[in-house]
């Protein structure tokens, strides 16, 4: 029995053991969006908070806020919901969970919610489309990034169950997206103190639920300076203590480029507040044209702990080295070498010009923050797929497969081996963790050859008739 | 030519365009679209979970479960050309979570769980035969990937991002795995 065949008999077996439950489905998908139960109402302040570890991803979700005057003036409003990472996105729902309305707190979260959307959907549609956006313009990619979910809500009962919810669904969507953040959620009853600060303040409900109880163990701190810090920050600081004021974000960042000597528009800051670290510390990330370095600055006091000094006039002890046209490259607002660019760098490559190259897909997109070209290409009967980094030009991924008839014989193992190792350019030494295999494929004989080098990993498929590299990928490492 | 074997397979498994445009009018509210992209997937998705779950009863039950998921996050999926790995991962997750709360019952109740558990009048002695040495004989991992590969059509790599596994590893256990599958079925012809 082939592989092949093995295959097949499994594949066969499985399609005849699924049986067909589209009708339960379908009427389970009608179903899901019953009358909320009111329940009786509780009119104590509750807060719960629960860390989701999935993915490292924190979301806040805030309910309450504006909403409030509407809340009362309407009972078409049964909780409002918002949603802090640096955008505040805040949205009125009614008692069956459909969004009557959605705010922008900032500016921010305009550019977040500009073509969304969203009055009239379902809030769990809703949430999900916001978070899609949140990542398509580059946040919550960053490992410590997160997310706050707040709701307020009268009803304590329904604002626990919608915070469960919306908490899991955010989980997910972030998980699916391979977003390595954490979420972070919590319910706020009505507070009209709460509200009138908040709004005072400019900041959500949730947000100024989280000062408060911050402000709770430490008084001397401002509630306006808290309200400049990001949700992160706050909530490190909840866990560690709040013994005094951070210096926050922009200062570290400042603070670190005056070290290294290069002026703020010469240069691209990432900056991860770790409070609740020993000691409290900001990571700060220069991008610059001499390449990427990292400082450590302490939360507290200012001063460089770690970080190359005066880069310009010592350049060696970058990070990442730079390359041509890297600075900028990881921010989606950053450089787009464009998609005839794109095209030409994949072209190179792949050694084919343009006129032999019959393009059969040209996708522009965006993953894990980064905008990145997707091309697929054939040339006679080899087909090519390639992955191109719109900002640079790098290749990411590359791929190519032969589609060609099957032929008789065997060049033994060491002969596939070499034919992979002289395409992919690398000699036996160079390269690490090689792993051989040979197989049948659709009755024909073919080596798959795999093996490591210089970040990448290549994967081969080797005609075991006639040595020809029959498919080949390269991925980083 | 391979190239003919090539188009065969991309009939039976719709590509990620026509996949995507499903989950694009499902979240938009079509039934229909829903209904299509089951129709497309539920083999790929059944499979996963009975490769995790080991029985039918449990794998179409966390089968509904994903659709309904799909239903309700259609909106939130982005298009990045790979909708069955978007679709599989989160029958991974409910697989998964469906373990865990079999574990804490089994704990009150011995022997609740029955391995197999297959009912469709469609599986014939052969299906089942190879079904029970697949979810029998095989570790954990190995029929995981193995049934992953067969089903959902899924390349090693991306069998190794969604099982967040290294593709070696995933290359290793899939070989071990139908060796074993091999062996056990000629075995058994044999006898």
């Amino acid at each position: 029995m082939t592989d092949y065949h093995l295959e097949q008999k499994l594949a066969q077996a499985v399609e005849h053991a699924a049986p067909d439950q589209l009708d339960a489905i379908l009427d389970r998908c009608g179903q899901r969006r019953g009358p909320v139960v009111v329940m009786q109402q509780t009119p104590r302040r509750r807060r719960s908070f629960s860390v989701y570890a999935v993915a490292a991803c924190l979301a806040l979700l805030l309910l309450g806020g504006g909403g409030l005057g509407f809340y009362r003036a309407s009972n078409a409003v049964a909780s409002v919901v918002s949603l802090d990472v640096n955008p505040s996105i805040e949205m009125q729902v009614n008692g069956r969970e459909k969004v009557l309305s959605v705010a922008a707190l900032n500016a921010e979260a305009e550019e977040v919610l500009a073509d969304l959307p969203l009055k009239g959907t379902d809030l769990n549609v809703a949430v999900n489309a916001v978070i899609g956006s949140l990542l398509r313009h580059g946040y919550l990619d960053s490992i410590s990034s997160a997310i706050l979910i707040s709701v307020e809500d009268s009803d304590a009962n329904r604002a626990a169950r919608l915070q469960q919810s919306l908490s899991t669904e955010v989980g997910t969507a972030l998980q699916n997206a391979q977003s390595g953040a954490a979420v972070l959620s919590q319910t706020v009853t009505q507070d009209a103190g709460l509200d009138s600060l908040a709004q005072q303040n400019s900041v959500s409900v949730g947000k100024a639920y989280l000062i408060e109880s911050i402000r709770g163990v430490n008084s001397a701190l401002g509630f306006d300076e808290l309200a400049a810090l990001s949700v992160e920050e706050l909530k490190q600081m909840a866990s560690a203590g709040a013994g005094q004021m951070p210096i926050g974000r922009e200062q570290a960042a400042a603070i670190a480029r005056a070290y290294a000597g290069v002026e703020a528009g010469a240069s691209l800051a990432e900056v991860d507040p770790e409070l609740d670290e020993y000691p409290p510390h900001y990571e700060v990330e220069l991008k610059t044209a001499y390449g990427e370095y990292e400082y450590i600055i302490d939360g507290y006091t200012g001063e460089v702990l770690s970080g190359a000094a005066d880069i310009q006039t010592n350049p060696g002890g970058a990070t990442t080295p730079s390359t041509p046209g890297t600075s900028g490259g990881q921010q989606p607002s950053g450089a787009d070498i464009g998609l005839d660019a794109a095209k030409s760098a994949a072209l190179t490559h792949a050694g084919v010009s343009a006129s032999q190259a019959l393009f059969t897909k040209t996708e522009r997109d965006y993953d894990d923050g980064r905008l990145e070209y997707e091309l697929e290409f054939w040339v006679g009967e080899t087909e090519y797929d390639y992955e191109v980094d719109g900002a640079t030009g790098r290749i990411i991924k590359s791929e190519a497969e032969t589609h060609m008839a099957a032929s008789q014989g065997d060049i033994g193992l060491e002969a596939a081996r070499d034919a992979a190792l002289r395409h992919a350019g690398l000699s036996l030494s160079q390269v690490r963790g090689l792993e051989t295999e040979r197989d049948y494929d659709d009755g024909r004989l073919e080596y798959e050859i795999q093996f490591y080098a210089g970040g990448m990993e290549y994967e081969y498929t080797i005609d075991g008739a006639t040595g020809t590299v029959l498919e080949y990928e390269m991925d980083e490492d | 030519m391979l190239w003919i074997l090539g188009t065969m397979a991309q009939e039976q498994r719709p590509g990620p365009s026509e996949l995507e445009e499903q989950l694009l009018q499902v979240a938009a509210g079509s039934r229909e679209a829903l209904a299509a992209f089951y129709a497309c997937t539920r083999t790929a998705v059944y499979g996963l979970a009975l490769s995790y779950l080991r029985n039918g009863h449990d794998a179409e039950d966390v089968t509904q479960d994903v659709y309904l998921r799909v239903w309700d996050s259609a909106a939130g999926y982005q298009p990045h050309g790979k909708p069955l790995a978007w679709v599989l991962t989160i029958a991974k997750n409910f697989a998964l979570m469906r373990l865990r709360s079999r574990e804490k019952l089994r704990d009150l109740s011995e022997g609740e769980w029955e391995f197999l558990a297959i009912e469709s009048p469609a599986v014939t002695a052969e299906d089942r035969e190879v079904l029970s040495a697949a979810l029998g004989v095989l570790g954990e991992q190995e029929r995981q990937i193995v049934l992953l590969h067969a089903v959902s059509g899924l390349k090693h790599r991306e069998i190794a991002q969604l099982m967040e596994l290294p593709l070696a590893t995933v290359l290793s256990k899939y070989h071990r795995g139908l060796k074993k599958l091999k062996k056990k079925l000629e075995g058994e012809d044999a006898v």
